[in-house]
């Protein structure tokens, strides 16, 4: 508590360092330019890619080559491959699609990341799987239900399988893709490693038909909800055997990040309610214990006690997250402080200590991470404020300026002298380019409202799909959640719709059974619905939800947000 | 390459980075040799690839502003060279950019402008102070660019802060240019002191001496307030005429002044307060009057609208504003109107007072008002004049619902002096204290409320010398009973004085009474002047100004319309009750119709209506199958139409209504059109009248047809799904048709027959297009399944050749171990040969052996016998021959035996081949 107070009056100030003016803001940036300059980075970084460093996982732009580093799968194609699409490059995205079919093979002797080859792999073949159609690719007559690309993205997952096996069902970081997990192998595990597989393994379980994936998640999800702290936080890292925390530092950031995204997402993308309010506790204890003047800080899990006061450069999806929840002020307030990092350096340093006011020390680099421009996208969607498009301007002018090179865009080693290091991720094509895209275009499919969808014929049944809401996985991936009611389950809805459409049209003569059915059939679904959690757990949940307000939906916002751009706050008012 | 097929001149700034980068790696040397295009690359390529961790340096700095720009651009950061030249130039400005920064690209061009404009003048000088090498970045710790800063010969730096727009800037460095306005006449006075924002004017007396006395400091208070204040809204002025500064009871030289409208001017009192420019900097922004305040919010995360709005209601108005224009009517017409709303203060009110006398046709009053105002003039002259400020007393106060004003006063026991003006001399401190004061004894003045005027009279805590006096009127309705004045004198207890120290019995005995007779009973608002109705109101507004051009946004956010070319816009904003009300945009913004606005909002029963912002981006031409509901459609849709309508309420920004979209993309399609709506409102982007509000999104509201006003609301712990939207429209609408079948009925049964045969049509093309589908897969998997079998075909065939193959193969393979046989046996034959051959020389050897024994010993007998037998000399000889035949023979053994060697080396290499 002392620590906490000392921090005070420090972190007050450095919030309230007021940045220069705005004047371009109001004149409005020209957003179609930025959009064309965005465009342009990703053909220079995609072309360099696929003539220097192709079929290698990523292109090293200092050295015009290319590297293997989470596999052996051509990781940059994969993951840029809906990126593709969301630039209109329909012929280049088919063309990669048959590459794709033809090249890669998960049958290798490679030790991978289980964390990384599902939110890259199988969420980006998950994806263009889903998005083939729109791409204008043939599809076969099962589709959505199945595809080379789902094949290909569920011989990826199975491949993963094996890393669940153990006795707490969270699974291990590591795996073999020919041998399954090396003897030997540790158990110890990211928070976030553990946690970050419902979006695609349930979309796989829900296309495919197979529960084996979105069983194995939920137990994972489960273990890490069943271990959390007497005050309802998570630590780093856990050992996957015995369930010992091993790193105790509790925060929103690196190692635990996507573990909070997937609770809320699969909460969306499922209609979960069990999701979310294991979300709304965690919630709870993370504004209690780690919130401190819209910043977040990390705190030892048991105690409390801050433990480091950094900002990270992973912490920076919460306000997009908090947004699609229908935080929205408390997510702008958190932004506003994470964009005073960005103007004093052209990036987010991978950790920013936060009394100091600068980088930690062997932390310094910027690897073009996504994280605080995929915030400002899912901000502008919900306020229009142009600040976030002036981040976007930002980010633009200083990825050009500073890490552009010969052969593609260069990770920043050092943002104090902007050092450049020898190597681009794969999600800087898959997410940073995405989104700031989609920043600067508001009309892109992906932003979809509803007014516009497909309808599909399948031997399954009729489908709306692309109706907008897509949930982008944490590797900017959009799984559209309408897909996910397209195959399984599909026939027993159909047949239940079918009999309330004749009941609907011929009332006049059962009036009297309709009348009574209706809440009979609504409180079966009631039992139906928490299928599930234990019926201990769905007996906590009725309770809660009789005392307030269904999980699964948004406040609606007051009235002072609509004054609460340009940088105004408002303090709440309760 | 495609690096290299760039133009010449493209190629060669793109080597400069990679020269330095070979200058400071010398393990890269190697590659120097070839400094020229590709094969330059191509060796830096070798040589990196080879080394581990490559990294680059960061790219050198080039020019920010072209080198034509009146802008001296010191790009490597060189601060030791700007401060230099800053001795060249009286004004500089410096421009201190990061080369990354979007704000300090999108700043060049404005201050290039700004540059152009005023280089004759201004020194402008940019320095990249993030290029880590230069002087800047190793001086200044910068946590945002770009930073601005100005200097005035050797007074600065001073900052700006302002928005980063060229009439902005350059307003401000004209003001650093000429901090102080040289006011020569009458005329100029009273036009720099009716500007809306506050005036100080020093009077310095320039016949004496070339330099008065405190004009230095003065004149650097003057650039002193634009650090503080960076808008620059106090002016300052400077009066040498002894005559002009007269008119403000200016006397004596080295006295300022600071010009206030609706409370009393004030003069620095330089006996309390040294005469720095700091401290006349801070008295002037710390006393200045705020009747209409520029809002300009900075960008960065800020407060200003939270803090300024919780105030109160708030009256935002929004007028294109060009800080460099000569005159502004639209501002000028505006600070008109804020300056009359604010007249609260004696002499401006006895001015209305005239004025309303003037004005008023109701003879009821007439006597009244002229008693009130011959008794106010008689009062006039004789009245000392303290130092007052009105005071409105906080809304929250509950235990009266009235209008409660008090006008506080200080009562200075020296150094008061009547003037001409009538302006006091007050002390910004001690008015200050006195609200403070005011306020701790508040309490005391609520013990009665009646409808009179109660005064008290209270000590200073910080000064002996004097009291203050409040004097509080609770202004009700019925303002009638008011007029006929009854004076009461309250007296606050002793025991609340002494907890404040210092108690002046003789002081406390004289109480200060005020009258203020000529408060007009607003009985009839509506025809009411505006002027004071600040203090006559309990809603009482605070006014702003926006600019439009920068701060349009917030005004399309209050519902402007976007397509106006006008930019003008008001409205009131009431953050408390969560209401704003618009002015008519079809009004002109002028005078009269601001007026009218705050007069109407002021009233009781106000006939402004709270302003619904409706989402212009919905265009009705589009027919979707999910009716789009706006503000201004909704009642339409939902309570005139006659069908039944089931209505969502989403927001764009919420996952967990997004996610829905398609269910009801499919319930729409699935009910019929005729009956049914299925219909949605964006409540971020429509506001909707109180009742039809919800505070949880999603949320599905179900109308049934007849019965519009009795909705439902779809239960939440429900999961919303097809079959349970259905349910739960199936048992709302049901109920509707519960009497008996008339003729109606039957026409409806007939409709409802209709819809249900038109549903069952459209299931019958789906489950059509479903069979297609269904032939499409099947034929997909007999496509696939002859492909199978084809391929099955195939492997067969394969399969065939495949063994003729490996027969033959056998085949081969038989010959190859027969002819292998066949060459073993010839070599078991060769080595018999050559044993024979090797038996054959041993025994030749065994012979020699033996004839050399046989010679040896002949030898011996031949030597006993020497002497005695000489012809046996001839048989020596024979058997020398014999030893020469038999060398022979083992030489051509030997060759036979080479030659053997050779045969089996050469078989081997054959061997070696047919393997």
């Amino acid at each position: 508590a002392a620590m906490r107070r000392f921090l005070g009056p420090l972190l007050c100030l450095l919030a309230l360092r007021l940045p220069a003016g705005s004047g371009a803001a109001a004149r409005g940036l020209d957003v179609a330019s930025y959009r064309e300059r965005v465009r342009a980075m990703f053909y220079h970084a995609y072309e360099h890619y696929l003539e220097s460093a192709f079929p290698y996982d990523e292109l090293r732009p200092l050295t015009c080559d290319g590297q293997d580093t989470w596999g052996s799968f051509s990781l940059t194609l994969i993951d840029a491959l809906d990126t593709l699409l969301i630039l209109g490059n329909v012929s280049e995205f088919q063309r990669v699609v048959s590459v794709l079919q033809e090249g890669v093979d998960f049958d290798i002797d490679v030790n991978a990341s289980v964390f990384e080859t599902n939110i890259r792999v199988v969420g980006g073949l998950l994806s263009a799987h889903l998005l083939s159609r729109k791409a204008g690719v043939e599809v076969e007559a099962g589709w959505p239900c199945s595809g080379p690309l789902l094949r290909m993205a569920e011989e990826a997952a199975r491949k993963l399988l094996p890393a669940f096996q153990t006795p707490t069902g969270m699974p291990y970081g590591t795996v073999n893709l020919l041998h399954g997990v090396n003897p030997g192998e540790t158990p110890v595990t990211c928070t976030a490693g553990i946690g970050t597989f419902i979006v695609e393994f349930a979309t796989l379980s829900h296309l495919t038909g197979d529960p084996v994936f979105e069983d194995v998640a939920r137990k994972a999800l489960k273990a890490l909800w069943k271990n959390r702290s007497d005050i309802g936080l998570v630590g780093n890292h856990i050992d996957v055997i015995t369930a010992k925390w091993v790193a105790q530092d509790a925060g929103i950031g690196a190692g635990v990040d996507s573990y909070f995204e997937y609770l809320v997402k699969g909460a969306i993308l499922l209609q979960d309610k069990e999701l979310m309010s294991m979300f709304l506790e965690y919630n709870k204890a993370i504004k209690n214990y780690t919130k401190f003047d819209d910043w977040y800080l990390w705190v030892q899990m048991y105690k409390g006690t801050v433990s480091m006061p950094v900002f990270q450069s992973l912490e920076a999806y919460w306000p997009g997250l908090q947004s699609l929840i229908g935080d929205v002020d408390n997510a702008m307030r958190t932004f506003l402080n994470y964009y005073t990092v960005w103007k004093q350096f052209g990036g987010l340093p991978e950790f920013y200590n936060i009394p100091q006011g600068y980088t930690v020390d062997k932390r310094e680099g910027y690897p073009l991470r996504p994280e605080l421009i995929e915030s400002a996208m899912y901000l502008y969607r919900a306020t229009r404020d142009p600040t976030l498009l002036e981040l976007g301007r930002d980010a633009v002018e200083s990825i050009e300026k500073i890490s552009k090179v010969d052969c593609g865009f260069a990770t920043i080693k050092d943002l104090r002298d902007h050092r450049l290091d020898n190597r681009m991720e794969s999600f800087f094509l898959a997410e940073t380019i995405k989104y700031l895209y989609l920043l600067f275009d508001p009309d892109n499919f992906i932003h979809n409202d509803g007014s516009d969808f497909d309808v599909v014929v399948t031997p399954y049944g009729e489908c709306v799909l692309n109706a907008g809401g897509y949930i982008f996985n944490t590797e900017a991936h959009p799984i559209d959640p309408a897909a996910l009611h397209c195959c399984r389950k599909r026939k027993e809805e159909q047949w239940e719709v079918e009999d309330l459409m004749r009941e609907f049209y011929s009332r006049k003569k059962s009036k009297k059974f309709t009348l009574k059915r209706a809440p009979d059939h609504g409180e079966g679904e009631n039992v139906k619905d928490p299928e599930d959690a234990s019926s201990e757990k769905a007996g906590e949940k009725r309770n809660s939800k009789k005392s307030s307000h269904s999980l699964l939906s948004c406040p609606s916002q007051s009235f002072n947000s609509k004054l609460a751009v340009l940088g105004q706050v408002f303090l709440d008012n309760t | 390459m495609s690096v290299c097929g760039g133009p010449g001149d493209a190629a060669a700034p793109r080597l400069r980075p990679r020269a330095a980068l070979m200058a400071r790696r010398p393990e890269l040397l190697c590659g120097a040799a070839i400094v020229l295009g590709c094969a330059f690359l191509i060796a830096l390529k070798v040589t990196c690839s080879r080394a581990k961790d490559v990294t680059m340096p960061a790219k050198l700095p080039v020019n920010f502003f072209s080198t034509r720009s009146p802008v001296i651009d010191l790009f490597r950061g060189q601060l030791d060279y700007a401060d230099q030249l800053r001795q060249d130039s009286e004004i500089v400005l410096y421009f201190f950019y990061a080369p990354w920064c979007g704000q300090s690209i999108a700043a060049r061009e404005e201050i290039e402008h700004v540059a152009s404009r005023l280089s004759d003048q201004v020194l402008f000088v940019a320095v990249n102070c993030w290029w880590n090498q230069g002087k800047c970045r190793k001086q200044k710790h910068f946590f945002y660019f770009p930073v601005i800063h100005l200097y005035h010969q050797s007074f600065g730096p001073i900052e700006y802060k302002g928005p980063m727009s060229a009439v902005y800037i350059e307003k401000f460095v004209r003001r650093v240019m000429t901090p102080l306005l040289y006011i020569s006449s009458r005329s100029k006075l009273l036009d720099f002191l009716s500007n809306y924002e506050p005036g100080v004017v020093g009077f310095f007396e320039f016949n004496a001496s070339p330099q008065p006395p405190g004009y230095l400091t003065f004149f650097t208070s003057a650039l002193h307030s634009l650090k503080k204040d960076y808008l620059g809204t106090i002016r300052f002025g400077v009066v040498t005429d002894k005559r002009v500064a007269e008119e403000i009871s200016l006397v004596h030289s080295g006295s300022v002044y600071l010009h206030r409208h609706a409370n009393t001017s004030l003069i620095y009192p330089k006996d309390i307060m040294n005469f720095t420019a700091e401290n006349i900097c801070k008295w002037a922004l710390e006393n200045r009057e705020m009747l209409i305040r520029w809002l300009r919010p900075h960008g960065g995360k800020s407060l200003l609208l939270n803090n300024e709005l919780k105030k109160g209601p708030a009256l935002l108005i929004f007028i294109p504003y060009n800080p460099l224009a000569e005159i502004h009517p639209l501002l000028d017409e505006i600070t008109k109107v804020a300056l009359e709303y604010h007249k609260c203060n004696k002499s401006q009110a006895a001015e209305a007072c005239l004025q309303h006398v003037g004005d008023s046709d109701s003879p009821a009053f007439d006597s009244s008002v002229t008693d009130a105002h011959l008794k106010f003039s008689e009062t006039f002259p004789i009245a000392k004049y303290p130092c007052c400020n009105t005071v409105v007393l906080p809304q929250w106060h509950s235990i009266s619902r009235t209008h409660n004003v008090c006008e506080l006063c200080v009562n200075q026991t020296l150094g008061v002096k009547p003037n001409k003006v009538h302006v006091p001399h007050c002390n910004f401190l001690e008015i200050e204290a006195a609200l403070d004061s005011f306020y701790l004894q508040e309490h005391t003045f609520f013990q009665v409320i009646s409808n009179t005027i109660e005064c008290s009279n209270f000590l200073s805590f910080y000064s002996p010398f004097s009291y203050y006096t409040a004097c509080c009127r609770t202004v009700n309705r019925h303002f009638l009973s008011f007029i006929s004045s009854e004076k009461t004198i309250f007296q606050t207890p002793k025991v609340a004085f002494s907890s404040h120290g210092k108690k002046d019995s003789t002081q406390f005995s004289i109480p200060h009474i005020e009258d203020r007779n000529c408060f007009i009973p607003d009985l009839n608002i509506s025809s009411t002047n505006i002027t004071g109705l600040s203090c006559r109101t309990n809603k009482t507004l605070n006014l702003y100004l926006l600019d439009s051009n920068l701060f349009w946004i917030y005004a399309e956010r209050l519902g402007a319309s976007r397509s106006t070319h006008l930019k003008e816009f008001a409205a009131i904003v009431d953050l408390k009750e969560e209401v704003h009300y618009v002015l008519d945009q079809n009004q002109s913004l002028v005078g009269p119709t601001l007026e009218n606005f705050i007069k109407n909002f002021s009233v009781l029963y106000s006939p402004l209506t709270r302003h619904l912002v409706d989402d212009p981006s919905v265009h009705f031409q589009e027919e979707h199958v999910v009716t789009e509901v706006t503000t201004s459609t909704f009642q339409q849709t939902v309570f005139l139409s006659a069908k039944n309508v089931l209505l969502l309420y989403y927001a764009q920004w919420c996952g967990f209504c997004a996610s829905l979209n398609h269910i009801f993309i499919q319930l729409a399609r699935l009910l019929p059109p005729d009956s049914f709506t299925v219909a949605r409102i964006d409540v971020t982007r429509n506001d909707l009248p109180w009742e039809f509000m919800t505070d949880r999104l999603p949320t599905i509201l179900f109308f049934p047809h007849q019965r519009k006003g009795q909705s439902v609301k779809f239960p939440e712990d429900f999961s919303v799904n097809l079959p349970n939207l259905l349910k739960f429209i199936l048992h709302h609408s049901s109920l509707s048709s519960s009497e008996p079948c008339t003729k109606e009925c039957l026409h409806k049964e007939s409709v409802l027959q209709q819809g249900h045969i038109s549903h069952l049509e459209r299931e019958i093309q789906k489950l059509r297009s479903e069979i297609s589908a269904l032939h499409q897969a099947h034929d997909q998997l007999e496509a696939q399944l002859s492909e199978a079998r084809r391929e099955e075909q195939r492997l067969q065939q394969q399969k065939h050749t495949l063994e003729k193959q490996h027969k033959t193969l056998q085949l081969h393979s038989e010959q190859l171990q027969a002819t292998y046989d066949q060459k073993n046996q010839e070599l078991l034959e060769m080595a018999e040969k050559l044993q024979e051959l090797a038996d054959a020389s041993e025994n030749l050897l065994k012979e020699n052996a033996l004839l050399r024994i046989l010679v040896a010993s002949r030898g011996g007998k031949l030597q006993s016998k020497d002497e005695i037998e000489e012809p046996l000399q001839s048989e020596q000889t024979l058997s020398e021959d014999n030893d020469i035949s038999l060398s022979t023979a083992t030489a051509a053994l030997e060759e036979k035996r080479i030659d053997n060697i050779d045969t089996i080396e050469t078989e081997h290499s054959s061997g070696n081949r047919t393997e």
